[in-house]
């Protein structure tokens, strides 16, 4: 470094140098052409004035004068000769050092005598290299010329170290080492400012450089450029790398962003309520789900206290307890209702804590989840099992207790026992029906049903399903008026389920039909279908019930119905059996007037004549 | 046999009517059946049974409604109720606890011990 710098001081100074003689030398230049002007004026002006003069002048009373005024001038003004020459050339006056004649060159004379203007010639002295300007004028008297005059001027040596010149160089010199050492101290102070912010701008890319200016090298210029040039690649190259990141960053901030987003629409689209609360127990989010069920508006809520906010004893007593339990691991949950804003609406409000990364409890979670549909299907299941088992030991009952008259020898009576026999067989096959089709249900509902099909004739189907039922409908002095066709297309099913899905609806239309009323059970064919239908003149379905009579578990509140022991299920067998047939069911009724179900079923191309 | 006992056996399943109304009548019991808990909950005011025996699962009014009301006569004549039931489960105990002599018997039963529950009552 120290090298550099003593190479650009020993450079300034050589350039200080050659400024100062290229200022030497001009001045001189500048002195000699001056001179030389001075001259050239004067020679013109003196020679001009002499020519006016006649040429006996200079040969009569006034040679005096001249020789003394020029005279004068050789001595003062640099006039080295004066020549006066008649018209034949020969000199009448000549004012000049006696060896200088023959120094002249002769074409130098020659010209001057022999021209008619003024001439001005510049030459060099045979033996002595002297310059001098000669300038030469005719004199003319009466448009004559009578003469010539000749003066030479010496153009005088300029010393370049003369005592004035020295004095103005030292005092220039002094003002430029001044102005130079102003200059250093300016750009110094200048540049101080600069090295610190290269030093800063490196401080910025080298970060273990500290940042304090006692470290900022004092170097040149140069040095600081290049310096300043590296910490601007420096700086490109960290600038180049910030907006990576930048960008890397904005993607990430746009992913962050996106995912905000994403967990915010999560939570505003999923179906619970969704409450979290700070530290203290402030709301301090609550999707739209919450905020209609509590019917607030979201500023409300928020940074409110969790028990004002809910107004819900049992939920804020629950909270509490849990706390107080210190329940943090596992979520825990209750069920409330909220009569005034949600009537009928039964929610499971779990509560979970919200952790930091570190582990620590932040916040609560609570979750309000409508559980009412849950709530009616486990009431609705629970409802199913005690009907179900209430159907299954009713007719055991039943057998139990006729078996028990029967063997203690208290039905001596014939017909008495037939009837007991008979109603044992009865109830046998009710509960025998019961179960199959509790298991033809589940069986449905796992996926697991098999169907054993083969070729079912339709008339033996419509036999089996008639005797079935025509023991009940007799009792209850209820006509079963049959319908066949001619001929009777068969079908490819599960014959005993197909038995079972009809005499589902022909037990219906017996059971829902009151006493002496009319049933029409009907077997057709329709193109590629064979057809069962079923009316009857029995108590109908209301409007509000025949959306849902395929239902399973289903029962209408209608008292007539209620009255008749049913477990919902008969109906929704019946609907899933003929759908895995591929077939279809439809029924249309009027409350009072009856009902009328049809059922569809595929045939197959097989005819047997009428039995 | 000859008793003056009077029974109403109040069930919507004919056969169990029918088979505890022939048991009963022949151990010489009076015996009254009703289809339904109404018609049930009018013979008890009107009949003043001795013994009552009713299922829970009934149209229009169900066993423990009656059994209920009929509770309040109990003040004005005693009398022994006997609930058929497919299951006696504790919330059912409880509830029959805070009846008058009110009994369970779980389905399916046998006949005669129905009878030795109404003996034991009226301190046979």
């Amino acid at each position: 470094m120290k090298m550099k710098t003593q190479r650009l001081y020993i450079a300034l100074a050589v350039v200080f140098l050659i400024g100062i003689a290229i200022f030497a030398q001009t001045l001189i230049l500048h002195e000699k052409r001056a001179k030389r002007h001075d001259i050239l004026n004067k020679g013109n002006y003196l020679v001009s004035l002499i020519a006016l003069h006649p040429i006996d002048d200079f040969a009569g009373e006034k040679r005096n004068f001249f020789v003394k005024t020029i005279a004068e001038q050789i001595s003062s003004e640099g006039l080295i000769y004066c020549f006066i020459h008649d018209q034949a050339g020969n000199p009448l006056l000549a004012l000049a050092p006696h060896d200088i004649e023959g120094k002249i060159p002769q074409d130098i004379q020659r010209r001057a005598l022999y021209v008619d203007g003024l001439t001005q010639q510049t030459f060099k002295t045979i033996g002595a290299n002297n310059v001098i300007n000669e300038f030469a004028k005719p004199i003319f008297e009466n448009g004559q010329k009578s003469g010539t005059v000749r003066l030479g001027f010496n153009l005088p040596s300029i010393s370049l170290f003369t005592p004035q010149r020295v004095k103005l160089m030292a005092i220039m010199a002094f003002f430029a080492i001044a102005m130079a050492a102003f200059v250093y101290y300016g750009v110094t102070l200048a540049l101080q400012p600069l090295r610190e912010v290269n030093q800063n701008f490196k401080s910025m890319y080298v970060d273990s450089t500290p940042l304090s200016t006692d470290s900022v090298p004092n170097g040149g210029i140069n040095e600081v450029i290049k310096d300043l040039e590296q910490s601007v690649v420096k700086l490109r190259e960290k600038y180049s790398k910030i907006r990576a990141e930048n960008v890397d960053l904005t993607t990430k901030c746009g992913v962050i962003s996106f995912e905000k987003n994403n967990v915010f629409n999560i939570l505003e689209s999923i179906n619970h309520g969704i409450l979290v609360t700070d530290i203290q127990d402030n709301v301090s989010h609550m999707n739209s789900y919450m905020l209609n069920l509590l019917d607030k508006n979201r500023d409300d809520v928020i940074d409110h206290p969790l028990a004002d906010v809910l107004g819900h004893d049992q939920i804020t007593a629950f909270v509490l307890q849990q706390e107080a339990l210190k329940q943090s691991k596992n979520a825990s949950y209750i069920e409330a209702t909220f009569p005034e804003l949600a009537a009928g609406e039964i929610f499971q409000v779990s509560l979970s804590y919200l952790k930091g990364k570190e582990g620590a409890i932040i916040g609560k979670v609570i979750s309000f989840k409508n559980i009412t549909s849950e709530k009616t299907a486990e009431r609705a299941k629970h409802e199913f099992v005690t009907n179900i088992t209430h159907e299954l030991l009713t007719p055991l009952t039943t057998i139990n207790s006729y078996n028990e008259m029967l063997m203690d020898d208290e039905v001596d009576n014939k017909e008495l026992q037939k009837e007991f026999y008979n109603t044992i067989s009865e109830e046998t096959g009710r509960l025998t029906r019961l179960v199959k089709n509790l298991l033809n249900i589940s069986q449905i509902e796992m996926g697991s049903m098999t169907l054993n099909k083969g070729l079912v004739k339709s008339d033996w189907l419509f036999d089996d399903c008639i005797t079935t039922v025509e023991g009940t409908a007799q009792k209850k002095k209820i006509t079963i008026e049959r319908n066949l066709p001619d001929n009777f297309p068969s079908l490819f099913g599960d014959k005993e389920l197909l038995k079972v899905a009809i005499i589902n609806i022909l037990g219906n239309a017996v059971k829902y039909t009151p006493e002496d009323g009319h049933i029409r059970f009907t077997l057709s064919e329709q193109d590629d279908l064979v057809v069962f239908e079923v009316i009857d003149s029995g108590y109908g379905i209301s409007k509000e019930d025949l959306p849902h009579i395929f239902d399973k578990f289903y029962r209408s509140t209608d008292s007539r119905i209620t009255e008749q022991t049913g477990s919902g299920l008969g109906l929704a067998l019946t609907s899933e059996i003929i759908r895995l047939h591929g077939g279809e069911i439809e029924v249309t009724s009027e409350p009072d007037e009856g009902s009328h179900f049809v059922i569809r079923l595929p045939k197959e191309e097989y005819y047997l004549g009428k039995q | 046999m000859e008793n003056n006992k009077r029974v109403l056996v109040i069930d919507d399943e004919v056969h169990i009517r029918r088979v505890i109304e022939l048991k009963f009548k022949n151990q010489g019991y009076h015996v009254t059946t009703a289809t339904n808990g109404e018609e049930g909950l009018d013979l008890i005011k009107t009949q003043k049974p001795d013994v009552v025996i009713t299922d829970i699962m009934m149209p229009k009014l169900d066993g423990k409604t009656l059994c209920e009301r009929a509770n309040e006569f109990k003040k004005e004549w005693p009398f022994l109720t006997i609930v058929m039931t497919c299951r006696i489960s504790p919330t059912e105990q409880e509830w029959i606890g805070k009846l008058e002599d009110t009994v369970f018997i779980e389905k399916p039963f046998s006949l005669s011990s129905i009878l030795k529950c109404i003996d034991q009552y009226f301190g046979k």
